[in-house]
């Protein structure tokens, strides 16, 4: 029997896990996925927003105030990527002007610090491709980019060292409440059981709460987001966060630095009845390419080396929808998480466990919660000393197998064993950035595939790209037919 | 009746026109040939692999010495698909012999010399 | 110290490194794979050879003549080692390199040819709507998995673009048994080398649909490529309503193009040419660092091996003299691409160097017969005609350059005939 069994594996669900594995409390999350974080959290604008636009009082502006300082720690804790490049919301006339100045008034009340409004000459000189329409600029210093996917991974990485279990490849497909314990049924077949249920499945939530509800009091609608990546040795063309005003359906197409010197272009906002399943169209990114250029001149868009698209769960509530059930005592629902769910997840966390469920009045302490992970250092980030030292201890750091991120033999081997670990082309790369670079893989991918068989001890044949029946190959040639 | 070949002999794909007897267009000798067979019997190189028993290099490139009678084609490749090479044999050494009943045999692109197992 | 360090063990760095070497030069050749030869080992095909050995060969057999005389000249080389930095120190190169043997070393030379080839387009690159499934696949890692490794990266295939690569495959993929449904192209004329068009898709009737690209991928619940969608694009290569086909694939392998990878130049501050997606060199293949030098698909992509062969020859040739070289004072001007032209290289003409000058472009349009100039001062300097360019091939030209002022930049242009 399970304390906790947390549904869903993304940026929430991981974040929740560690906050619980600081007591003592037995902890489950359930993945529907085969890797962690790998829907809404995988593909997103990665900004750590400053909450200037949502109303303040909410949820929303609350937690988003309050993720914000957390992530300086949990940088700390949990070794992941910040840049602070900050941001400048634009505006191009006089009633966007009127609308910049009411989003000022916003930052203030809900607390942005360091905030101010800058004319575009100011604005100009910190960022020299400033499209010469703008007329105003609502400048947020506290505004950050991160690796979404490394910050669930690292949080869900640390809650494991802590004693939470993870399974992935579990999708829930039925709910029961018996007395007072929680039977969870798992693709089908297998039934767990726990006291408590966190409902943390993103996109998934209403559904994870119509197994169990007759009337869940939220409903999810996908809206997608389209983005086009620009190659990491083009993108010094834009040094903030660029926004336009915000609208009823979002934030607006944004120019964004990523935290590897990619910039990130998108996304649009479209609704989409297939919420588990966004995917680019000619017309969305056309759209995120004619409304990016209003922002920034010079963007080389013949540098792009990727596109994508992800889902945000938008729900019928305006505010995140954080609440136990109102029908099933001891479930507990995160729904509706869409922006800024990035930028509040780790208050998120912490308001569901020590606000909402209190479980530092049912649970002690867990004395050896080590709150540090340690990230993997990419070798050619080191100096030429360490790297030196690294490889006298082992001669696979020579061997470099990503030539455009620079990734060598042993980085791959620790991300097919590590305490996450993978064993997919797709996982790998997640893990390394083997494949993320310009030739997207080209080159690599043979010799990742190669790795990943040896180690384990598999044929190439068995090796997938992604999904366990997504395999790479669907054959060997000359293959004599009896 | 006119009819228009691109050569394919070499990578410089000639447009040979034949108009009767008239062949017009290619600028080699071998473009005649070549249109006068493609008109009654056409033919074509084979390249492909073949597997083997070294872990370096699980298939070797072969090709045949001469052209093939283009029929033949597939039937060529699942007699090549049977041959298994466990000797470090040399570039142009033969593989298959009289490929298909024909005086066309298949020979190695690549030399094994050296290879480990 | 080493004179010429070559980096790239492929056609180019073979002719680059043996011609230097002939010249009793002391050569290094470094390669980052385990074999030499580089992308013509997996080029299984014929077709190559013809203007260097006027005989024709398979990338195989034509990379074993070089690596023969490669061996029989003892040039020192090293395999499964990847440079991983390159500077410039006053008059010496420094070169950063890394192998599982002997990680991280450092060695000096006076001179480097880059000839790391070039690396496919990916579907990012052209931004290609829809899902990102397991089975899009580059036509090259594709022809790797199954020449090299000998896997099948699938059954049922769609191709999109009508490069040599891509024409390749579709035989390739046939003969081993896959189906090929189709080649789409999105200009109005086949990219690839007619003989190709009729060897790789009339042979085995696979259509080619011109004027036509993907816009949709769609995937199955596993994430693997079940169907893909062309349509017909106009003018400007949108695509048009009510043209949809569908194939159901699983395999979609992409042939839209080869980019020049010089990512070993980043730390060098290298003058770049946006049309080549290359460094700007001069006539010596020297780009803006003096003593650097790149050829090959790493300074422009070729359609013909045997040209690789021959700039690279050249690109060994011109290391050699400038070793040697001791006027510096240059005098200098440009060679621009004109009305027709997609791109020239060299880009620029030092008329401190002894060696010749022969100007490579593409045409932007595909014309059945043109006239070809060269412009200095509004004057026509050379001319040439030239028949069937399309932008697919590489054409040459090459006269005295004795014959120019050196003070004027000359501009290169197509005309077309009737």
């Amino acid at each position: 029997m399970f304390d906790y069994i947390i549904i869903g594996a993304g940026i929430i669900g991981s974040m929740v896990a560690r906050e619980l594995s600081k007591y003592e409390c037995k902890v489950l999350v359930v993945e529907k996925e085969n890797d962690v974080a790998n829907v809404q959290t995988l593909a997103n604008s990665a900004i750590i927003h400053a909450a200037y636009n949502p109303e303040p009082g909410s949820l929303k502006a609350i937690l988003n105030i309050k993720g914000n300082y957390m992530y300086d720690q949990l940088e700390k804790e949990l070794d992941i990527p910040i840049l602070r490049c900050g941001a400048y919301v634009v505006a191009y006339n006089e009633i966007e002007e009127n609308e910049l100045d009411r989003l000022a008034d916003i930052a203030a009340q809900n607390g942005v610090p360091e905030f101010s409004v800058l004319s575009y000459s100011e604005a100009f000189k910190k960022e020299p491709n400033l499209s010469s329409n703008v007329t105003k600029v609502l400048s947020l210093p506290t505004t950050k980019v991160t690796y979404p996917w490394e910050v669930a991974f690292a949080a869900m990485e640390n809650a494991i060292k802590n004693g939470v279990n993870l399974k992935l490849n579990y999708q829930v497909t039925g709910i029961k409440k018996t007395n007072d314990y929680f039977e969870v049924e798992i693709n089908n077949q297998d039934i767990i059981n726990s006291k408590y249920l966190i409902n943390a499945a993103g996109v998934s939530s209403d559904d994870i709460a119509k197994l169990i509800e007759k009337q869940p009091k939220f409903l999810i609608k996908g809206r997608k987001g389209e983005y086009f990546v620009i190659d990491r040795r083009y993108g010094d063309f834009v040094n903030h966060v660029i926004y336009p005003l915000p609208t009823e359906a979002g934030k607006g197409v944004l120019v964004t630095p990523q935290v590897h010197g990619e910039v990130l272009l998108g996304p649009n906002s479209i609704w989409v009845d297939d919420k588990n399943h966004p995917t680019t169209t000619f017309e969305g990114l056309k759209y995120v390419k004619d409304h990016s250029k209003t922002l920034i001149n010079n963007i080389p868009y013949d540098r792009i080396i990727r596109s994508f698209a992800g889902v945000r769960a938008s729900s019928n509530h305006e505010d995140f929808y954080i609440k136990e059930s109102e029908e099933v005592k001891g479930l507990y629902h995160l729904g509706g998480i869409e922006s800024p769910g990035l930028s509040a997840a780790p208050a998120i966390a912490e308001y569901l466990v020590n606000e909402i469920m209190q479980v530092n009045n049912k649970y002690e302490l867990n004395k050896s919660y080590n709150p540090i992970r340690k990230k993997p250092i990419p070798y050619y980030d080191l100096d030429e000393n360490k790297q030196k030292e690294l490889y006298a201890a082992n001669n696979l750091y020579g061997r470099i197998i990503c030539k455009c991120e620079r990734i060598t033999e042993k980085e791959i081997i620790d991300a097919i064993h590590g305490t996450l670990g993978s064993s997919t082309i797709k996982g790998i790369k997640k893990r390394t950035r083997a494949g993320a670079g310009l030739c997207q893989g080209g080159y690599c991918e043979e010799k990742v595939m190669k790795i990943i068989a040896r180690e384990l001890n598999v044929s190439p044949l068995e090796v997938a790209y992604d999904k366990k029946e997504s395999k790479l190959f669907t054959s060997e040639t000359k293959v004599v037919k009896k | 009746m006119k009819k228009e070949f691109i050569c394919i002999v070499c990578p410089r794909g000639c447009r040979v026109v034949v108009d009767g007897d008239d062949i017009s267009g290619n600028q080699c000798k071998r473009g005649i040939d070549y249109v006068k067979a493609e008109m009654t019997a056409p033919k074509r190189v084979l390249t492909t692999t073949v597997k083997t028993i070294f872990s370096e290099w699980p298939r070797v490139s072969v090709k045949t010495d001469k052209p093939l009678p283009k029929e033949l084609l597939f039937k060529a490749m699942s007699d090549i698909n049977k041959v298994i090479i466990d000797k470090p044999l040399d570039i142009g050494e033969v593989v298959i012999y009289n490929l298909c009943n024909t005086d066309v045999n298949l020979i190695l692109t690549k030399s094994l010399k050296g290879v480990q197992k | 110290m080493i004179d010429i360090v070559v980096i790239g063990a492929g056609a180019g760095g073979l002719a680059a490194a043996i011609t230097a070497k002939e010249k009793n030069k002391k050569v290094l050749l470094i390669e980052r794979e385990s074999t030499l030869g580089g992308i013509l080992n997996q080029c299984i095909h014929n077709g190559f050879g013809l203007e260097v050995f006027k005989e024709e060969y398979t990338g195989p057999e034509y990379a074993h003549r070089y690596i023969e005389k490669l061996i029989s000249l003892k040039i020192d080389y090293l395999l499964d080692t990847t440079v991983t930095k390159l500077e410039k120190l006053s008059e010496k190169f420094i070169i950063t390199m890394t192998s599982e043997e002997e990680g991280i070393k450092k060695i000096e030379a006076k001179s480097v040819i880059l000839t790391s080839g070039c690396y496919e387009r990916t579907r990012g690159h052209i931004s290609m709507p829809g899902d990102r499934p397991k089975g899009v696949f580059n036509a090259g890692s594709a022809q790797r998995y199954l020449n090299i490794n000998g896997y099948m990266v699938g059954k049922k295939v769609f191709i999109l673009g009508s490069g040599d690569i891509g024409l390749i495959m579709a035989r390739r993929m046939t003969l081993e048994g896959a189906e090929v449904l189709g080649v789409a192209e999105i200009m109005s004329y086949s990219n690839g080398l007619n003989r190709n068009i009729v060897q790789c898709l009339i042979d085995f009737d696979i259509p080619l649909f011109l004027s036509h690209t993907v816009t949709n991928v769609i995937a199955d619940e596993n994430n693997n490529l079940k169907e893909i969608i062309i349509q017909e694009v106009d003018n400007n290569f949108n695509p048009m309503i009510n043209t949809e086909k569908h194939f159901f694939v699983d395999t979609l392998l992409l042939s839209i193009g080869l980019i020049p990878d010089i990512t070993l130049l980043d730390e060098l501050s290298v003058k770049v040419d946006p049309k080549t997606k290359s460094v700007e060199v001069n006539q010596a293949y020297e780009t803006s660092v003096r003593g650097l030098f790149v050829s090959g698909n790493s300074l422009q992509v070729h359609d013909l091996v045997d040209n690789v062969t021959k700039e690279s020859e050249r690109a060994g040739l011109c290391a050699v003299e400038y070793l040697n070289k001791e006027n510096n004072e240059a005098e200098e001007i440009r060679i621009l691409a004109g009305s027709n032209i997609g791109y020239v290289t060299p880009q620029r003409l030092d008329f401190s160097w002894n060696s010749s000058l022969i100007i490579s472009f593409r045409t932007n349009k595909k014309m059945e017969k043109a006239i070809c100039k060269v412009i200095q001062d509004d004057k026509v300097v050379y001319k040439k005609r030239l028949m069937f360019l399309v932008p697919a091939e590489m054409e040459t030209i090459s006269f005295d350059y004795q014959i120019l002022n050196r003070t004027s930049d000359i501009k290169v242009v197509l005309e077309e005939l009737s």
